[in-house]
């Protein structure tokens, strides 16, 4: 494993040798490249795709000829993208909730979190176990009968239920909270305890202050998952009111009711701008807390 | 002792945990029980004309060919995704868990596509699947071949599986986080004992990781079976009236549950059918918890029956 070096002249004796074959073997890697390159296809295209859509006149992207790259950039879809529908306005409903979202969930379950990382109160293991069960709950089982509900109580087309989820907590990003101040050693609240501090105050002064990367990781997650959700701000809000993601889909189309493509493709171009730039800005958080999903300990 | 009581008081705890626990009652707990209750009515979501059918909507879905035929469909789905995406997600970090020039690079790559919004990704994958100038049938046509509509039955569910597979790379960061974690030095003796490079990962990697590709599975199914957007805007309608046009291929289990909602507006017989799912998801998974903890290798478990199975 460390000398790579020697690897290459040893491989043509080794192949004889039968037992040691296997660990020289992956120093020839040429075909993981082509099967890399496969793959980057695989998960690239779509994007190159849509910006070549984005680029081409209708003409263009519906003729029988190929046309792989458009004649000439058609930059005019993207004003047109902008302009057809009120772009800003949807912009700024996307960017209104998933800011309250975020900001809240990010709060409440770092106080939920430190709660069941750091307290104790008879019913905590239930209450733990019935937090974890609630993460494996499909949302959309909940997600309709609180449809119906709300709509019962004059909620539906007002922006109160991403309030209401937020204040709520999200299970994963408790459970996020929770790892992080399990780790921290008992000595840090000692001294305020002396001092009389209430575990408001040491939890405000002290430990929340501490979480700075968890913070910014379940800021960023709820902010791109409430940027990128669907469902919920079809389901709960008209069009008038409504989010970048829904109103993309519901606009551009030729008086016939036709989706126009290419003005269509350059909204969404637009559309995952963002999430793409806090993607590459950030992309070790966003690994870090997958991964933090997939390992219980 | 009293100290230790003045340290942990349990006002605190219930104090902190408050938002969680009252929003799990209000948000979680009252919907399910409020479902219930609708789905013993024939509420049709404005009219305030309605009125107690007992179990009746349930003696209908027994009987609804369609809701039966969707809830297979979905079950084949998942049993189709899942292990692809388990397998697939798990070859991925295999290949990024090697030396390779740029791995950086290719792990971006490969998880890009997991963080993009469904919407966009349903956008980019009709402009890839489209009939006329898709890139598919672009490519087709270069070589001479007939062009294949997509997104109409029954090729439409393999564009569906497609889409599905492309955010392949949220499981890879977890299977490659996984890959790591196993100690080298058990890997290294099976080889000096001989054992060629498939029989390692076969018999020491797979069965050290386990627990996570069982988490991995788990999960995938909870998210194949509750699969409901992706198909519905992969039609060409807009708006939630359009899952009235959602391909044959493409209706699974909460397609239907969405028509009934908001096509055919019939929240009480939509919620019956809910709950069934509910129940039917919530046995599944404890089935499954059940029978793959017999093979699945715990570091921490005392008990020697699982680990014989795990070897």
């Amino acid at each position: 494993m460390t000398s790579t070096l020697p690897a290459e002249p040893l491989t043509a004796e080794k192949v004889t040798s039968n037992p040691a074959r296997t660990v020289r073997r992956g120093r020839r890697p040429g075909w993981i490249y082509i099967l890399i390159l496969a793959l980057t296809a695989f998960f690239i295209g779509p994007f190159i795709w849509l910006v070549l859509a984005a680029l081409k006149t209708p003409g263009e992207w519906t003729s029988v000829q190929i046309n792989i790259l458009p004649a000439a950039a058609q930059w005019n879809n993207f004003v047109e993208a902008l302009t057809e529908m009120d772009f800003t306005a949807y912009t700024m409903n996307s960017l209104f909730l998933a800011t309250i979202y975020s900001v809240l969930i990010t709060l409440s379950s770092a106080v939920v979190g430190f709660g069941f990382a750091r307290l104790r109160a008879p019913g905590k293991k239930a209450m733990f176990v019935v937090l974890m069960s609630t993460m494996m709950l499909p949302n959309i089982l909940t997600l309709l009968p609180t449809y119906v509900m709300f709509s019962q109580v004059g909620l539906i087309n007002t922006y109160w239920p991403w309030v209401l989820w937020g204040l709520a907590t999200s299970p994963f990003m408790v459970f996020l909270f929770r790892q992080f101040f399990t780790t921290l050693p008992r000595e840090l609240e000692d001294a305020a305890i002396i001092d009389g501090a209430g575990w408001g105050r040491i939890f405000f002064s002290i430990f929340l202050p501490l979480s700075r990367p968890v913070l910014l990781t379940s800021f960023l997650l709820s902010f791109t998952w409430s940027w990128s959700d669907y469902i919920a701000p079809a389901i709960f809000l008209d069009l008038d009111r409504t989010t970048l993601a829904v109103a993309i889909t519901a606009w551009y189309q030729d008086p016939a009711g036709n989706v126009i493509p290419t003005v269509q493709a350059a909204a969404a171009v637009l559309y995952i701008l963002p999430v793409l730039l806090i993607f590459f800005v950030f992309q070790r958080y966003f690994i870090r807390s997958s991964v933090g999903s997939g390992i219980k300990g | 002792m009293a100290r230790k009581w003045t340290r942990y008081p349990k006002k605190a705890f219930y104090a902190f945990t408050a938002p969680w626990a009252i929003g799990f009652i209000l948000l979680t707990a009252l919907p399910l029980v409020y479902g219930f209750l609708v789905s013993l009515t024939n509420f049709d979501g404005s009219s305030p004309r309605w009125k107690w059918v007992g179990l009746r909507n349930y003696v209908e879905l027994m009987s609804d060919g369609d809701a039966w035929a969707a809830l297979v469909r979905t079950l084949g789905f998942a049993a189709l995704v899942v292990p692809l995406s388990v397998a697939g997600s798990l070859g991925l970090a295999v290949i990024i868990n090697r030396r390779l020039i740029a791995v950086g690079l290719w792990r971006t790559v490969f998880f890009l596509p997991s963080v993009v919004p469904v919407v966009a990704m349903a956008i980019m994958w009709k402009l890839v699947f489209n009939k006329d100038a898709g890139i598919l049938n672009v490519t087709l046509r270069a070589l001479g071949l007939d062009s294949v509509g997509w997104l109409v039955d029954p090729t439409v569910f393999w564009a569906l599986v497609v889409v599905m597979l492309w955010g392949l790379g949220g499981g890879m960061v977890i299977m490659l986080a996984a890959l790591q974690g196993v100690p080298p030095e058990l890997e290294e003796a099976a080889i000096v004992d001989g054992a060629g490079k498939w029989s390692v990962f076969r018999h020491v990697t797979v069965p050290m990781i386990s627990p996570i590709i069982f988490f991995q599975g788990i999960t995938g199914v909870i998210v194949a079976l509750q699969v409901l957007v992706q198909p519905l805007l992969l039609t060409n309608a807009t708006g939630l009236t359009g899952v009235g046009t959602v391909p044959q291929s493409n209706r699974l289990y909460m397609i239907e549950v969405y028509q009934e909602f908001f096509l055919n507006n019939r929240f009480g017989y939509g919620s019956a059918m809910l709950w069934v799912y509910f129940l039917a998801i919530l046995g599944l998974t404890l089935v499954l918890l059940k029978t793959t903890r017999s093979f699945v290798y715990y570091e921490v478990d005392t008990d020697p029956a699982p680990k014989e199975a795990a070897r």
